[in-house]
């Protein structure tokens, strides 16, 4: 874990001000239990705020195979803002050239629950 | 001979006495300020207690997805997250004076629409931003610092969203850098370069934009806000900070009545000219803005006995307005005219950068309906003011013809003539 629940219980205040109350639940059942799932609801919840067009259905309803900027419309400032977010709420620092690699849900899923939880295997 | 005609044809305003039209021209009329107490800094005993506040926002979250704004707007994510707290203040001035003026999305992409800006950039997002890369040791920079905090955020963001084509620039003569965008958008309009430009100010309203003025005293440290705003009067103690966003639109009559558009007024012609003195403190006898004001009204083409009303810069600062007395004794006592003078900033405060288009804006509106707002809070006029008409209340006398003024530092000095419209 790269967060207590207390630090995430200040970070959540701070950072996810205004971001939908469903986000802030699983960022702080995250840093309680460490469960994957969590995980995938904060990052994909996150991203699914700051799309400039809503998607069709909730960003953990759809396919891993859904691609960010052909499916979603997502630029490359909206993928940098998600990314931003999720360092600074997890506490990790993604290099720069991984970034390049994240081009679908299930790649974006992988990246931060290899990073935050080590577990590669895991990615769905 | 220039037979272009440049008016009003649209008003949005993001202020301390009104987010609307109506609401301003109302405080306007019946002198209701917008000065509140305010704490800059929560926890501290600052001694500047006041600013003229902004009702229906908040933009205290450090991040965009915190803030709130009035029911009526929709701002699209990826322009939000571009936007300082003056650049949300700024999308809904200029919501308002697109609709005001009847502007379509293609007349905005046509090319002959321009968009002249200037706020101080956001002192606080870049204080936000840069403690963050600091504090990361270079590891943390958010996307969107640099267009978000630095002079010029507002042309960047509202060039992009609204697709402009024509002319976009900022302007950064602190004080009187609306004002010049306004002068510089009549050029455009006259000089057959542009038909319309959207000029747009806007400030925050934080302890870094605003308490940091205290360095140089300033500010005023009167913590009464119906008096600590009082241009003019002999106990005045310095200006009271205040953010915000007005957008106005100027444009080529012809164009403006082909599309139905309300006219507000007409902007007859402008004038410029520097201290040549001092960085931060106005020259002793105006002679800066005395010349501009001479330009603005030999441009314009009148003479100041013509003139029936002064929006003056004065702030409340006691080096300031005296400077601006000295300069319209010259041009006007001298000429033996007195046309009323007032200063509304003693119901706004001081929006800075913003101030020269919305006060440009507030006479648009009194020589529309037909009325000059009054000095608030004068109670005891300065007897440096001798020969000059400082009306207490408000006059329901209809001003034909009305000059404004602006001044910044460095000295910059830029006034304005406009006209009742008569088509």
């Amino acid at each position: 874990m790269t967060i207590t629940p207390a630090e995430a219980q200040m970070s959540a205040t701070e950072k996810l001000n205004g971001f939908p109350p469903a986000v802030t639940e699983s960022y702080l059942a995250f840093a309680e239990s460490g469960e994957a799932s969590r995980l995938d609801h904060v990052v994909l919840g996150v991203l699914q705020f700051y799309l400039a067009q809503p998607p069709p259905q909730p960003l953990v309803e759809l396919p891993g195979t859904t691609r960010l900027v052909e499916d979603l419309g997502c630029d490359s400032l909206t993928m940098v803002d998600t990314l931003f977010l999720a360092e600074s709420l997890f506490n990790i620092r993604l290099a720069d050239d991984e970034l390049a690699r994240v081009s679908t849900l299930d790649d974006l899923r992988g990246h931060f629950q290899r990073h935050i939880m080590g577990q590669a295997e895991m990615t769905a | 001979m220039r037979t272009t005609r440049v008016v009003v044809s649209g008003i949005g305003f993001v202020t301390s006495i009104g987010n609307d039209r109506a609401t301003v021209s109302r405080n306007l009329r019946e002198l209701w300020p917008g000065i509140e107490r305010f704490d800059f800094l929560p926890g501290t005993e600052l001694p500047v207690k006041v600013a003229g506040t902004i009702k229906g926002f908040d933009t205290t979250a450090p991040q965009w997805a915190g803030w709130r704004w009035p029911a009526g707007y929709t701002i699209p994510k990826d322009v939000l997250r571009g936007l300082p707290p003056h650049g949300l203040y700024a999308f809904c001035a200029l919501e308002q004076v697109i609709a005001d003026s009847r502007l379509t999305a293609e007349i905005l992409v046509d090319g002959e629409t321009g968009l002249f800006c200037s706020s101080a950039g956001s002192p606080r997002l870049m204080r936000q931003y840069l403690n963050q890369i600091h504090d990361s040791r270079g590891e943390r920079i958010a996307p969107m610092s640099v267009v978000s905090s630095i002079a010029g955020t507002l042309n960047f963001n509202f060039a992009a969203h609204y697709g402009i084509r024509g002319a976009v620039a900022g302007f950064a003569s602190a004080c009187a850098s609306t004002t010049q965008a306004l002068g510089y958008g009549f050029d455009e309009i006259t000089l057959g370069r542009q038909r319309r430009i959207l000029v747009v100010g806007g400030e925050d309203l934080s302890w870094e934009s605003i308490y940091t003025f205290h360095g140089m005293r300033a500010l005023s440290r009167n913590p009464d806000p119906a008096r600590a705003s009082r241009p003019f009067d002999r106990d005045r103690d310095g200006f009271v900070g205040t953010g915000g966003a007005v957008a106005l639109m100027l444009e080529d009559a012809d164009s403006a009545q082909a599309r139905g558009a309300s006219i507000y007024a007409e902007l007859l012609g402008w004038g410029q000219a520097s201290d040549g003195s001092s960085v931060a403190i106005t020259h002793p006898e105006g002679q800066g803005l005395a010349r501009a004001m001479r330009r603005a009204l030999d441009s314009a083409g009148v003479t100041p006995a013509e003139i029936d009303y002064v929006n003056a810069h004065a702030t409340s600062t006691p080096t300031g307005d005296l400077s601006e007395t000295r300069a319209l004794q010259a041009i006007f006592t001298a000429a033996g005219a007195r046309p009323p003078v007032s200063s509304t900033k003693a119901l706004t405060g001081h929006g800075l950068s913003m101030a020269g288009v919305m006060e440009t804006a507030f006479c648009a509106l009194g020589l529309a309906e037909g009325f000059i707002p009054g000095n608030a809070n004068l109670e005891n006029p300065d007897p440096a003011c001798e020969g000059l008409n400082l009306p207490r209340t408000t006059v329901s006398h209809a001003p034909r013809l009305v000059l404004k003024n602006s001044s910044g530092f460095g000295g910059s000095n830029a006034c304005l003539v406009l006209r009742r419209w008569e088509s």
